[in-house]
């Protein structure tokens, strides 16, 4: 009943679908099981495993419009990758269903797919082929992508062993946004990069937004999110707890962060006021029995 | 399955792709790759020829008359250099997809791309051995038969290809769950060299009175077995010794088919874990 599809087909309606979408890992990372469930069919299960299994998600329903560009906010550790990797595709759910209608270009990892033994230039025709672009557009956009990436036309022919770290990301951003796909998903990518370069990934991120194309972002920047989404997703516990306007989602994402760290605030007060008074009772007791000794 | 066999053909470019790409990486880092690359199987074949073929006179199980064809350096080399291609299969099918889990994990393709790939390479690097199998041929006097090319040449091809695919999509995947199975397969490639008859015709297996009949039976029914003896067939047909026996030969066929089930049958249950470890 879990699957992914991917039509290609211009319909009218959602872009993504996702519905009652839940993936399960297994915690302790227990492979073998996976590997007996496999003999066994996965009917049944071990009832001693129940405890051995955690829902980074589950039960999570929503649609994306074309055009729209949906930011989805949470704490770390609550699903947000993971719900973008279900989107993309390289994950599959345990439950329900996620359908995307058309291509979608990955900015997950942005050094995905090179090679450190290959050259520049290699890589970026290996990597913008793997991605479903003809060799005649790589050929037109090449120097446009260098450019964009800042990188020295001497570096060009160069293996992205000898790169920096900088140089490798700046190349896939530059690359992966020449994709013409109508699905964007992004993954903070967006906190790479110097200040300047920082400016023109926003640049091209508007570029691509105003052809009417669809960005799933995921991001711990407010400002960003403020800037390109029109509306948010707020991730709360391995469910989809908010499905509003971005600062709707924001303001509630923030109110939590607050009140989790007023109750951290109290947490720690207390105890410290719990190993004050022990500390007390301790001098007090010291007090009162050594009190020969100190003199 | 059809369709995810449809879906793998669509992306055959990308296959291709990183066929290249392997190819480009292993050869472009010495203006020698390709010398290299033969090297070690050429100094192997020699070592072996002089074990075997001098010391332990292992080409007693060749009949007289195929001296004339090529002789015992001959078979070795027809049979070491598909074995090569076999053994690098069987090292590399464990990281098929680990070593692309960036990959896996970022761009939306079928994942059975990726152990095709790495058996596509080898398929290439397997060609590129004949040139040098040629050379051997030819100055060893060897005398290809209609029935050695025709029949037992692409037989042995597709058949070492399929048990190849098989074997790389069972492990590749069994891998990402259980790190321990590369250990195991570089102990069972060793325990294959051997059971598969590379360095002395079979013959002197099946005709040794010291080896009980349920072994000799246990012995043919390794597919492996038929399909090396069908690459030297190619060299040697028409001598009895020297061609796969009807158990053999239909071990090697049902048991690469059944291998090609069994792995992608195995790559396709395994498919959701190996996304989440990966």
């Amino acid at each position: 009943m879990a699957q992914t599809t991917y039509g290609a087909g211009l319909t009218a309606g959602p872009v993504i679908e996702a519905k009652g979408l839940g993936v399960k890992f297994a915690v302790n990372r227990r492979r073998k099981r996976s590997l007996r469930e496999m003999f066994i069919h996965g009917t049944k299960r071990d009832p001693n495993a129940e405890g051995d299994e955690f829902w980074p998600l589950r039960d999570v329903t929503f649609e994306i419009d074309r055009g729209e560009c949906v930011g989805i906010v949470g704490k770390n550790g609550t699903g947000k990758s993971t719900l973008l990797k279900l989107i993309a595709g390289v994950l599959l759910p345990d439950e329900g269903e996620v359908h995307v209608h058309g291509k979608v270009a990955p900015l997950l990892e942005l050094r995905a797919g090179f090679n450190d033994n290959l050259t520049g230039r290699e890589n970026v025709y290996l990597v913008g082929s793997l991605h479903g672009m003809t060799e005649k557009q790589i050929d037109e956009r090449f120097d446009e992508i260098i450019d964009f990436a800042e990188i020295k036309s001497k570096f060009v022919d160069t293996p992205v062993r000898h790169y920096s770290s900088g140089m490798k990301v700046r190349l896939g951003f530059a690359l992966i946004s020449q994709l013409e796909h109508p699905i964007m998903l992004v993954d903070e990518v967006l906190a790479v990069g110097d200040k300047a370069f920082k400016g023109k990934c926003y640049e091209a991120i508007d570029r691509m937004l105003a052809n009417n194309r669809t960005m799933v972002l995921v991001s711990h920047n407010e400002k960003d999110l403020r800037r390109f989404c029109n509306r948010g997703l707020y991730v709360k516990d391995g469910g989809l707890a908010l499905d509003t306007d971005i600062a709707a989602a924001l303001a509630a994402y923030n109110d939590d962060t607050k009140a989790e760290i007023a109750e951290r605030e109290k947490r720690d007060a207390e105890r410290k006021k719990r190993a004050e008074e022990a500390r007390k009772q301790k001098e007090q007791g010291r007090d009162g029995t050594g009190g020969g000794q100190t003199a | 399955m059809a369709s995810r066999a449809l879906a793998v053909w669509e992306h055959r470019k990308v296959v291709g792709l990183l066929v290249r790409r392997d190819l480009k990486v292993k050869y472009q880092q010495s203006v020698l790759g390709y010398a290299w690359t033969m090297l070690e199987p050429l100094a192997l074949t020699m070592v072996y020829f002089f074990v075997f073929g001098v010391i332990l006179n292992a080409k007693r199980g060749m009949p007289e008359e195929a001296m004339a064809q090529g002789g015992f350096l001959l078979f070795l080399v027809a049979g070491i250099l598909p074995w090569n291609t076999f053994g690098a299969i069987m090292s590399e099918a464990p990281r098929a997809m680990i070593t692309h889990s960036k990959l896996i994990t970022t761009m939306k393709v079928p994942r059975e791309i990726f152990p095709t790939a790495t058996v596509g390479t080898k398929f290439i690097e397997y060609l590129l051995t004949w040139p040098v199998l040629i050379v051997f041929v030819i100055f060893l006097g060897g005398r290809p038969s209609w029935e050695g090319v025709l029949i037992w040449l692409p037989l042995a091809i597709v058949l070492q290809f399929t048990f190849g695919l098989g074997l790389t999509l069972f492990l590749s995947a069994v891998n990402v769950l259980l790190r321990d199975v590369e250990r195991l397969v570089r102990i069972v490639s060793r325990l294959l060299f051997y059971g598969s008859a590379i360095l002395f015709p079979a013959a002197l297996v099946l005709t040794s009175d010291a080896v009980p009949g349920w072994a000799k039976t246990l012995y043919q029914l390794n597919p492996l077995l038929g399909i090396f003896e069908m690459h030297r067939a190619v060299w040697f047909a028409g001598f009895e010794e020297l061609t796969p026996t009807t158990l053999a030969l239909s071990s090697s066929v049902v048991g690469s088919v059944l291998m090609l089930i069994i792995g992608y049958w195995t790559f396709r249950r395994l498919e959701m874990s190996v996304l989440k470890e990966l």
